[in-house]
């Protein structure tokens, strides 16, 4: 009782906020809307709008080059009244969407598994936050807030993560399966979380039930899930654009990155500098590095399946293409629920001064480069890497937490002692 | 890795908590000292053109002879025209542009700012080049009234006959535009909004006629009145809004033709008289660097920079033999360099310091003396989280021997081995604490919130109730760390820990705000960072742990608090600048005046530095400090 009133106060206190943002500074939106921290090319709201008026206007979306999102984003918004006049209904379903993020958040952390799950109990599960303290993170933090108000469509891609790792949290292995096809759909990268989040699926499903279903058969049911879902929502979309050319502009632009517009990513000033003929190399080799961690960890961290999604989300705030702080956003919202890791953590004042800082000195560098003209694309791509710096360290840090407090309860009579890395 | 881990280890040593306030101390007086090195010649360097395509004073200039009588004859149709109304006035000036085969337009704006209404009409007439393609266009200004409210004569007619005579050459590769603005701010300022189409239609009439690009422009600032006056120097103004500057290629071509070609000598920073001395030299860059830093439109020009168009005013000062020819001639010449320019200024500097018409320091000489200063902030910060960190039950080192009575309660000991050592250590100096987050964040971030409070008062305040509010704000920002402090305590009480952090985001978020800016505005940064510089020695203060001696700061901790939180009451900003004010005989109220204008027309963020930077830096330090009283 006492929570649902505090979590109806922080919802409250979370659209109030959206809404006097929104209403009080009308120039807001469309000033985020154009930071390239925020939008990226495969997220941008002004893009949206673009794609819309060519669907609208019976024009196939990726004509003009300007649209790479997904197709069923556009009858989705066509059914809201022109954001141009009318933009109270779709701010609206912006702050829905960040409510149900929370929402999702938040189950996450009631069902516990961060800290205890089927094969793993950390020595220090009573150290956690309350979930509603862990909503309050994702809704008041400014870079989600700075999201919501730019309207980028990462804020769907974002729920619906999230809605993924709530349901396999709670071993509803169906609308898992459907959310994380839905968020794989609308950003493709999501579709690594896929093991991990199975596994983690499969355990809450194992400890409900008295006798756990079978690893192989659960594996191959779900994996058809994940295949059939997602066949029929790109199959929707060839019905709905009547041509297949939307995976050229969609996941083709996110997998082979044309557009070169700068983000707060490692790639684009990569490929700006690069030589044509190694483009199609070293495209290989960036989109390798990014998977190559989901193995690596759901093999190495068995044990903590929830641990391994939130690090991939890291990674991918990261790694891929076109993140935005969109991303960094998600991973920074996940990561107080391993509240157990933090007294493990070494550098949690020098990663969070270094994003506090790289977020200053980014639109700082950014404007000296583009308006002043008097910087140029080094500065901002300076700041970038700082940028990136600091969330690996988050990364590196809560990685070498988890794997500690799997040796404190393997070894307790290690606990407590230095340990060295090899 | 070895290297790490004794690093590491090291920051256990209680030794390295002492480090920390004597290296930010080491920061300011080296940021201080830093700046102070730059005048001497071995720091600065002489300016020299870096675009070659400038050519500055290469040419033979022909604006003499009979164009000196037109010149005369335009000046008193400048003098018939002072009383009339602006829409009068631009009449006439318009037609006698039009006169000249000029297409001419004129512009209406109509601001509103400290419920005063600033509202005129720019006039302007475009001159196509005859080898142009409309691409790109260089500006001559002269604004009706100049910065000092008089009526620019000399100067508008200078622009009229230049336009006459412009006209007639063949050689122009750019289209000139001829801008007579209603006055020196708000008029340019609205005539460059509206030619790159970023005007709000409600208060500044959009252009009806436009060229390309603006590639650079210069305003002419000359009161004489109808019978003239002889000047002695021309005075260069180069500050744009919030401290941005034009390509230093600009100013050393005005220079250059100015001094080398037309024997006029130079002046900047209303230094009337520079001897070339340190101490001249010095006063120059401070000059420049208060100027920079308040980043007020200093003239026509200060509108063109925020938009990359480097421009410059040319002002007459004192009395000597130079007459309007010589500057209609330094005005052509360099606009036959300008003429030259193949691509937008982009050379030279953009970041510098001038301490004379031919010396100046580069951003890589000047930027680490504010980068030290705030790096000094960002130093106690790590040091204080550092602190906070540290368990409070820690034993000081010298403290077991003075007294027989303290042996009785040896610490709780912890044996350490490593690497085939042995130590014996207290077990507090290897313990990590929890540290409690959450009143400290809040209070920071609600602290800076707090600042919107002043910001949207000062901005929307009419005139009249400035003096009252200003008065208000000084009263009450002086009590209000007090009150807090008290309440704060009444309340929650926050332990040394808590306050500790507090002081330490306070500091974090300041180190990080004026590094930041030093890279948009390093004159702002520094000031503001030497403003703010005693706040990285301010501590709570709170009574030693239970069985320590008291030293001496813990025993009279509230004697030092009060003093200590009374001199940093004179560091308030609001004090402060009252202080600047009076000291440079300035009122309080016109600066605020200007302060909201800038806010309202020129988009000056000064302000914003002040009151979400500055002030709640110092609030944070004033409550830290005053919360010794209570414990």
């Amino acid at each position: 009782m006492l929570i649902d009133r505090q979590k109806a106060l922080l919802f409250a206190a979370a659209a109030a906020v959206r809404l006097l943002l929104f209403t009080a500074f009308p120039s807001l939106p469309s000033l985020l809307a154009g930071r390239v921290e925020v939008s990226t090319p495969v997220t941008s709201f002004k893009r949206l709008q673009e794609g819309l008026f060519l669907y609208t206007h019976d024009v196939s979306p990726y004509d003009g080059g300007v649209y790479h999102q997904a197709p069923l984003l556009l009858p989705l918004f066509s059914l809201l009244p022109n954001t141009s006049y009318y933009p109270f209904a779709t701010n609206l379903v912006y702050i829905a969407v960040d409510l149900l993020g929370a929402n999702a958040l938040m189950q996450i952390a009631e069902s516990g598994q961060s800290a205890t799950t089927r094969l793993f109990k950390s020595s220090r599960n009573d150290l956690r936050w309350s979930s509603v303290a862990i909503g309050a993170g994702f809704l008041f933090n400014p870079f989600t807030v700075a999201t919501c108000i730019a309207r980028s469509t990462s804020a769907l891609a974002n729920l619906f993560i999230l809605m993924a790792m709530a349901k396999a949290s709670q071993g509803a292995s169906i609308t898992f399966v459907f959310a994380l096809s839905i968020a794989a759909y609308l950003s493709m990268h999501p579709l690594l979380l896929f093991p991990p989040l199975l596994i983690l699926c499969y355990d809450a499903r194992a400890t409900r039930s008295r006798q756990a279903p079978n690893a192989f058969t659960f594996t191959a049911i779900y994996a058809l899930g994940l295949v059939v879902s997602l066949g029929s929502l790109l199959y929707i979309s060839s019905v709905l654009t009547s041509s297949w050319e939307f995976l050229a502009s969609t996941y083709g632009v996110r997998l082979l990155l044309p557009d070169l517009t700068p983000n707060v990513g490692l790639w684009w000033y990569f490929f700006t500098e690069m030589f044509d003929s190694f483009r199609e190399f070293f495209l290989g080799v960036f989109w390798v590095h990014v998977a190559s961690y989901m193995p690596g960890l759901t093999i190495r961290l068995r044990k903590q399946p929830l641990f391994v999604a939130t690090t991939l989300t890291g990674i991918f705030a990261i790694f891929t293409p076109y993140p935005s702080i969109a991303d960094a956003a998600l991973y920074l919202s996940l990561v107080p629920l391993f509240r157990h890791l933090f007294p493990l953590m070494r550098y949690t004042f020098l990663a969070s001064s270094t994003i506090l800082y790289a977020s200053f000195l980014g639109p700082a560098f950014y404007y000296l480069w583009i308006y002043a003209g008097s910087g140029n694309a080094n500065f901002f791509y300076a700041i970038t890497l700082v940028w990136s710096l600091g969330l690996s360290v988050v990364v590196g840090d809560s990685l070498y937490a988890a794997l500690r407090d799997e040796l404190d309860v393997e070894r307790p009579e290690l606990r407590g002692k230095e340990v060295k890395r090899i | 890795m070895a290297l790490l881990s004794t690093v590491l280890a090291l920051r256990r040593d209680p030794r390295i908590l002492k480090v920390p306030p004597y290296l930010s101390l080491l920061c300011i007086l080296g940021g201080i000292a830093w700046l102070l090195v730059l005048p001497l010649n071995e720091y600065s360097r002489s300016t020299y053109v870096s675009e070659n395509a400038l050519l500055p004073g290469q040419v033979h200039t022909y604006f003499t002879g009979s164009e000196h009588n037109i010149f005369r004859a335009y000046r008193h149709e400048v003098a018939s025209q002072v009383e009339k109304s602006p829409q009068e006035r631009n009449n006439h000036l318009g037609d006698i542009l039009r006169s000249n085969n000029l297409r001419v337009a004129t512009q209406n704006y109509e601001y509103h700012a400290s419920g005063r209404n600033i509202s005129n009409q720019n006039v302007y007439a475009v001159l196509q080049g005859p080898r142009a393609d409309a691409t790109e266009a260089i500006v001559l200004i002269a604004a009706w009234n100049n910065m000092a409210g008089e009526i620019n004569h000399s100067g508008v007619a200078l622009v009229l006959t230049l336009a006459r005579y412009f006209k007639r050459w063949s050689l122009w590769s750019k289209d000139i535009i001829f801008l007579i603005s209603g006055d020196s701010t708000s008029g340019p300022q609205a005539w460059v909004d509206a030619y790159h189409d970023s005007h709000s239609p409600d208060n500044v009439e959009s252009l009806s006629i436009k060229s390309g690009a603006l590639q650079g422009a210069v305003a002419v600032d000359y009161p004489a009145g109808p019978w003239g006056h002889r000047y002695d120097k021309l005075h260069i103004v180069y500050d744009g809004v919030n401290g941005q500057l034009p390509n230093l290629d600009l100013f050393n071509t005005a220079v250059n033709i100015a001094s080398g070609q037309m024997g006029i000598g130079c002046t900047l920073q209303r230094m009337w008289k520079h001897d070339d001395k340190y101490q001249d030299r010095l006063t120059t860059m401070l000059r420049g660097m208060i100027s920079q830093g308040l980043g007020h439109a200093s003239g026509p020009h200060s509108s063109f920079i925020p938009y990359h168009v480097d421009a410059i005013t040319l002002q007459t000062v004192g009395d000597g033999w130079h007459d309007e020819m010589s500057l209609g001639r330094t005005v052509e010449s360099l606009f036959r360099s300008l003429n030259n320019l193949l691509e937008h200024f982009h050379q030279s500097f953009f970041f510098y310091l001038l301490m004379q018409a031919n010396r100046f320091v580069s951003i890589g000489t000047y930027l680490p003396s504010a980068m030290v200063i705030a790096v000094n902030f960002s130093i106690t910060s790590i040091a204080l989280w550092v602190a906070s960190g540290r368990s409070t039950s820690m034993p000081k080192l010298a403290s077991p021997s003075k007294s027989p009575k303290d042996k009785k309660e040896n610490p709780p000991t912890t044996v350490v081995r490593r690497n085939g050592d042995i130590s014996i250590v207290p077990t507090a100096a290897i313990e990590i604490t929890e540290r409690p987050l959450f009143l400290p964040l809040a209070f920071v971030l609600s602290t800076h919130f707090l600042g919107l409070l002043p910001l949207y008062i000062f901005n929307n305040t009419p005139k009249p109730s400035l003096f009252l509010a200003y008065s208000l704000a000084m009263s009450m920002t002086s009590v209000l760390p007090f009150l807090t402090a008290a309440l704060l305590h009444i309340l929650r009480g926050p332990t040394e820990q808590e306050t500790t952090l507090i002081q330490c985001f306070s500091l974090l978020f300041l180190g990080m705000f004026l590094a930041a800016l030093a890279t948009l505005n390093f004159s702002l940064s520094f000031l503001v960072g030497i403003a703010a510089s005693p706040l990285s020695f301010v501590r709570g203060l709170y009574p030693a742990p239970k069985g320590e001696v008291e030293g001496f700061a813990t025993r009279n901790r509230g004697a030092i608090s009060v003093v200590g939180s009374l001199l940093l009451a004179a560091l308030n900003p609001v004090i402060v600048i009252k202080v600047a004010t009076l000291y440079w005989g300035i009122d309080v109220v016109d600066i605020l005046v200007k302060a909201a204008e800038g806010w309202h027309v020129w988009g000056l963020w000064t302000q914003v530095v002040v009151w979400l930077a500055w002030w709640p830096a110092w609030f944070a330090g004033s409550v830290v400090m005053w919360s010794g009283l209570f414990t």
